[in-house]
């Protein structure tokens, strides 16, 4: 590795100056190599390309309608994690969560940005198409993102709100709400759009996204969704460590049981891990402390394209289906299964006492001609 | 009138029948079992793994045990029936065995093996068959016969509109067999009784009594 290759002094001082050990953070670029699926020996190229960007990749943040969920998950770490620092130094010139600019200030940041271009846009929350239902400085959001993904180098969608709607956008979905796939196709513009599923988004997801364009200078490689394979490869379910809980057949069938205390699979509180894709169990929230299943809650999906609406409720196994015929009832695919097992049964009673009734079975020659 | 026995079912027919009958009631027990697990294990049981580990199997007979009967249809030395079940020809002739089944005829036209509803009936099986199989593959994740790389049904996932619709789907189809076992078995029963033609047991035995 070449002299280019490595991190200088004076931003390592800096980065300690922030309270990272330089070690720490050394550490912390070869465990993104591995993230992203790169030997741990280019941790000092993503240190060293970390430390250039740091000085140019622009990123706009823009918060439509959402929770800001991912900012938070981003933010509230207790003490500075590598991964806040390295969202920080990408000179995020515009977040209206976190930024101290405001109003006509804030504008004014957004429209210099327009005009240098060159940036990465993160969007995060879904984008309302119902005139009126979210706006930002007297402007609709759709026009928003359409003014700004003009200019981008990339997009990428974070959170399930900006993939396709997600909680806002749930049933009767009163704003119109889209995700940005869907809303950057209705404005007509194309660009490289990486999705990012979950509620919130991970902060090594898009570390792992962003380390890799500074690295590759492309984005990941994506699956049929849109979302990079290296974290939406594998099910909750193939990497979850109550797995074998699962195999052996120990369930928890109440929270408060001693089978909950005992950490059981949660398969039967309604568990979705079994049909969602994500890396949540290997690499975990808040600086690999925890994730839902270690926090003793069954996965609700939310890395699904189509959550919630359609993995809803979040104890029960399967979301209810519509009764055809009977407008908008809705019951369990068993209990549906099972309605019409009923019916045939007692259709075929029916048929029976009809066959007796009517004398086929005395007669000598069948029902043949 | 002469009665004879007439040889209706080749061994070969026999076995993939009962082969299925077995690998099916297999599924359906253990996919039960899957999807609401109502056995719990102790500190060393495998019991989900085991669940899952028959369910594959039969899964994997069921499959190859339409791709024999397939193949039988059209290069059975003893019967090659693909002709019963085409469609066109057996739409024709559906008033005429609805009209029995309803009681509003008194006999149905003499058909060579199936009538147009049961030939209906066993063709949409054998689709129901193939989309359980699709369905059950989507759900498994992992690598289907060994030959077809990981995840490799994941479109089917797209298609159905999430992993949780392909679950109802699949459960739907369960369901789907379960129906069909009742309906075929009363209707095997009937016609046994209303024709005296051993009907019900020929599927053991092969022999069937035809009048002249
Ligand atoms: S808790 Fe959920 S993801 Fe973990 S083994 Fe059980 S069903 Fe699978
Ligand atoms: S474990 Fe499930 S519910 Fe939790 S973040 Fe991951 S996908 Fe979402």
């Amino acid at each position: 590795m070449g002299k280019k290759d490595e991190v200088s002094k004076q931003f390592l001082d800096a980065l300690e100056f922030r309270g990272i050990k330089r070690r720490d953070f050394l550490k912390y670029c070869g465990a993104t190599a591995a993230l992203i699926g790169l030997s741990e020996l280019y941790g000092p190229k993503i240190a060293a390309a970390l430390e250039k960007a740091a000085k140019r990749q622009p990123v706009i943040w823009l918060n439509f309608a959402s929770d800001s969920g991912c900012t938070e998950s981003f933010i509230k770490a207790t003490y500075p994690s590598p991964a806040e620092v390295i969202l920080d130094i990408l000179s995020v010139d515009y977040n209206e969560t976190i930024q101290a600019a405001a109003g006509k200030q804030a504008e004014e940041i957004l429209a210099a940005s327009r005009k240098a271009g060159g940036y990465i846009l993160i969007v995060e929350g879904g984008v309302p198409t119902k005139k009126g239902h979210g706006m930002i400085g007297n402007k609709e959001m759709l026009d928003v993102l359409k003014e700004m993904a003009g200019p981008a180098i990339a997009v990428i969608a974070i959170g399930s709100c900006a993939t396709d709607g997600g909680v806002p956008a749930a049933k009767p979905n009163p704003s119109q709400i889209i995700g940005t796939g869907e809303a950057l196709q209705r404005v007509g513009i194309s660009k490289p759009l990486v999705n990012m599923d979950l509620c919130p988004v991970n902060p090594q997801y898009l570390v792992g996204v962003v380390v890799n364009f500074l690295l590759l200078g492309k984005i990941p490689d994506l699956d049929s969704q849109g979302r990079p394979k290296m974290f939406y490869g594998q099910t909750i379910h193939d990497n979850c460590e109550r797995r074998a809980h699962f195999d052996a057949g120990r369930f928890v069938e109440k929270f408060g049981s001693q089978e909950e205390a005992l950490g059981y699979c949660l398969y039967k509180m309604g568990c979705k891990g079994p049909m969602t894709y994500s890396a949540c169990p290997k690499i975990q929230y808040n600086d690999r402390t925890s994730w839902c299943i270690k926090a003793g809650g069954p996965c609700i999906g939310c890395a699904e394209r189509g959550w919630t609406d359609k993995f809803a409720g979040f104890y029960e196994p399967l979301p209810g289906v519509k009764i055809p015929g009977l407008g908008g009832v809705e019951a369990g695919a068993d209990k549906l299964g099972a309605i019409a097992a009923v019916a045939t049964a007692a259709g075929i009673a029916v048929h029976a006492v009809a066959t007796a009734a009517s004398g086929r079975t005395k007669g000598k020659d069948g029902g043949k001609k | 009138m002469k009665e004879e026995l007439v040889k209706d079912w080749s061994l070969g027919y026999i076995l993939d029948h009962w082969i299925r009958v077995v690998a099916i009631a297999v599924l359906v027990f253990t996919g039960i079992y899957i999807h609401t697990p109502f056995i719990a294990g102790g500190p060393d049981s495998t019991i989900m793994a085991s669940m899952r580990f028959f369910h594959f199997v039969a899964a994997y007979t069921v499959v190859l045990g339409l791709v024999v009967r397939v193949y039988m249809a059209f290069k059975s030395t003893f019967d090659a029936d693909w002709k019963d079940f085409s469609i066109i020809e057996n739409l024709k002739n559906v008033p005429d065995v609805l009209a029995y089944y309803l009681f509003i005829k008194g006999s149905h036209k003499d058909y060579r093996k199936y009538n147009p509803l049961q030939a209906f009936a066993y063709l949409f099986t054998g689709i129901v068959i193939i989309f359980t199989a699709f369905t059950g593959a989507a759900i498994y994740h992992g690598r289907p016969f060994l030959i077809f790389p990981m995840e490799s049904f994941r479109w089917v996932n797209n298609l159905l509109g999430g992993e949780s619709y392909t679950r109802i789907w699949h459960i739907l189809a369960m369901w789907y067999f379960i129906v069909f076992l009742l309906i075929h078995v009363y209707l095997a029963i009937t016609v046994s009784m209303i024709n005296k033609d051993r009907t019900l047991t020929s599927i053991f035995t092969g022999y069937k009594l035809k009048k002249h």
